[in-house]
């Protein structure tokens, strides 16, 4: 078992002020994802409204 | 708890083990469950706790085959029962199981205290008719649910205020291996909920299937990005608290530490703030619906389930908010049917879980690909995507889908007696979602927490949550329920 002292200190690693610079493949799926779910959601919106009955 | 805040467990070994353990206790009591359904009850003498004002009517056997048991007979065996298996489970976990025995003993009987209080009807009825069943001018309204709220706050009261009981404890506060049991467990449960739900209203499926894009390819973009670009945080922090304020809390979170192999103590802290965060809005979105969306019943159904994180939250929310709601318009003349706020509520939720497993398989794959590859290697072999992988997750898979395959292919007296199988099963969740309650309580020193940074995490939550999930939440509800109204009464 891992007690919380073993590890690094949470405060410490938490309000360090070195950024980890996003990745292109964070940026990647960041975008990705919006983009599908903003299109996705656009399109069922249509659906919604053409096919209220669905 | 000496001086430490949380306590977490060994790395990959340890929690390998927790995973396929996870699915071995929760695939097994499930086919105990079903085994009941062919011949003899073989676990019908698990406790259940009903809505109670005296303490004596609070404890049954689930079946009325262990009615001899009593009410306190069945806790006994149920905890024996557990103790059996879990002590098992210890031990392959390497945990002295003397220590593991004495403080399970302790975590159970607290645990399940505080979802006995929790039943209190002063505490949990919910309807005007449960009032009047049992006589009461007043309730908080916070349905059986309550319990869990219960066993929190006694755990959080436990590691704030008597860390040397906290740390005593320790051997059996085991949130992840609690938790992951429940997850296997509940994939039946969910897949019967989906069959129910799609016969009664087929038309919830195009509006559950927004739900799903909207929490996992909306919500967890934004929120992963306010997390790493404006707050700063890790890739291993982000991924973790992007799923647990998008997707369904605790357990999305532990099953997106698992696969991008974040500490455990990621998703331990980020578990602490999802149930804490759920359980303010449990008590506060509710009343905001009965107030704002009382007119359009399914957009406030629709709202908690995408807004409120933990199922078991989210299902209160929706049960508090189907009471409010039609309580408030039947006093405006509109009878609304009874359960179609709830069930909406449900719907949308049982969407969003199913698709656990996939968004962590995704996460799994671009972490092990790109983000954290292996030296010298280009691409990472497929093993290490499977190695990776929440095994758990596999035994929630079998469990619904055995359980779709099931409920889709019977009908008739055999429909009652699976049903009633899955039912059995639930109570062995719920039993789980209790101890997982009162083990992230335990786990979580508030003031220690605070002093270590936890208030930078809060403050993503808190910013993620109130200033943007909960308004697209709202907004894409609306979108898709505007209009669409709960049958009336009669």
């Amino acid at each position: 078992m891992v007690v919380m002292s073993d590890l690094h200190s949470l405060k410490q690693e938490l309000s360090k002020n070195e950024v980890e610079p996003l990745l292109p493949i964070e940026k990647k799926l960041i975008g990705w994802s919006l983009g599908l779910g903003i299109g996705l959601l656009v399109g069922l919106a249509v659906l919604n409204r053409l096919f209220p009955f669905l | 708890m000496t001086d430490t805040a949380v306590v977490a467990r060994d790395a990959s070994p340890v929690e390998l083990s927790e995973d396929w353990l996870a699915v071995i206790v929760g695939i097994g009591i499930f086919a105990l469950c079903l085994l009941g359904t062919l011949g003899p009850d073989l676990v019908g003498w698990v406790v259940t706790t009903s809505v109670w004002t005296t303490p004596d009517k609070a404890l049954a056997p689930f079946s009325k085959a262990y009615a001899s048991l009593s009410g306190f007979g069945s806790l006994l065996v149920t905890y024996g029962a557990l103790l059996a298996v879990l002590g098992a489970a210890a031990v392959s976990l390497k945990t002295d199981i003397r220590r593991f025995a004495i403080a399970f003993t302790v975590v159970f009987f607290l645990a399940y205290g505080s979802w006995i209080v929790g039943n209190q009807a002063n505490l949990a009825a919910v309807t005007p008719a449960d009032l009047a069943k049992f006589g009461l001018s007043w309730s908080l309204r916070l349905t059986n649910e309550g319990g869990y709220i219960v066993a929190l706050v006694l755990g959080l009261v436990i590691a704030n205020f008597f860390p040397r009981f906290a740390d005593w404890l320790s051997a059996a506060i085991r949130p992840e291996l609690y938790i992951k049991i429940a997850i296997v467990i509940i994939g039946a449960s969910l897949a019967v909920t989906a069959v129910g739900k799609l016969n009664l209203a087929s038309s919830l499926l195009l509006r559950g299937v927004a739900a799903i894009i909207e929490a996992y390819l909306i919500y967890w973009a934004v929120v992963y990005f306010v997390a790493r670009k404006w707050f700063g945080f890790s890739r291993e922090w982000s991924a973790p608290l992007a799923s647990g304020i998008s997707i369904c809390g605790v357990a999305a979170a532990i099953a997106t530490g698992g696969a991008i192999r974040a500490r455990p103590v990621v998703p331990v802290l980020v578990s602490s703030l999802v149930v804490i965060f759920a359980v303010v809005e449990v008590l506060v979105l509710p009343l905001l619906a009965q107030t704002f969306l009382w007119h359009e019943p399914l957009v406030a159904g629709a709202w908690l389930g995408l807004a409120v994180k933990t199922d078991g939250a989210a299902l209160a929310a929706g049960g508090i908010a189907d009471a409010l709601i039609v309580a408030k318009a039947a006093g405006e003349g509109i009878h609304y049917q009874l359960g179609w706020i709830l069930a909406t509520t449900a719907t949308v939720k049982v969407f969003i879980d199913i698709f656990i497993g996939v968004w962590t398989f995704i996460l799994g794959y671009v972490w092990t690909n790109h983000i954290n590859k292996v030296a010298g290697s280009a691409r990472a072999r497929p093993v290490e995507i499977w190695q990776r992988f929440p095994k758990f997750i596999l035994g929630f898979l079998v469990t619904f889908i055995v359980g779709l395959a099931i409920a889709l292919s019977i009908d008739g007296s055999m429909t009652t007696r699976f049903n009633g199988a899955v039912a059995e099963s639930n109570v062995f969740r719920v039993i789980f979602f209790i101890l997982t309650f009162f083990s992230i309580g335990v786990l979580s020193d508030f003031r220690k927490l605070w002093q270590q940074g936890l208030g930078k995490l809060a403050a993503v939550y808190f910013v993620s949550l109130f200033g943007f999930v909960i308004w697209v939440g709202l907004l894409i509800s609306w979108l898709f329920f505007a209009g669409v109204k709960p049958p009336t009464a009669g």
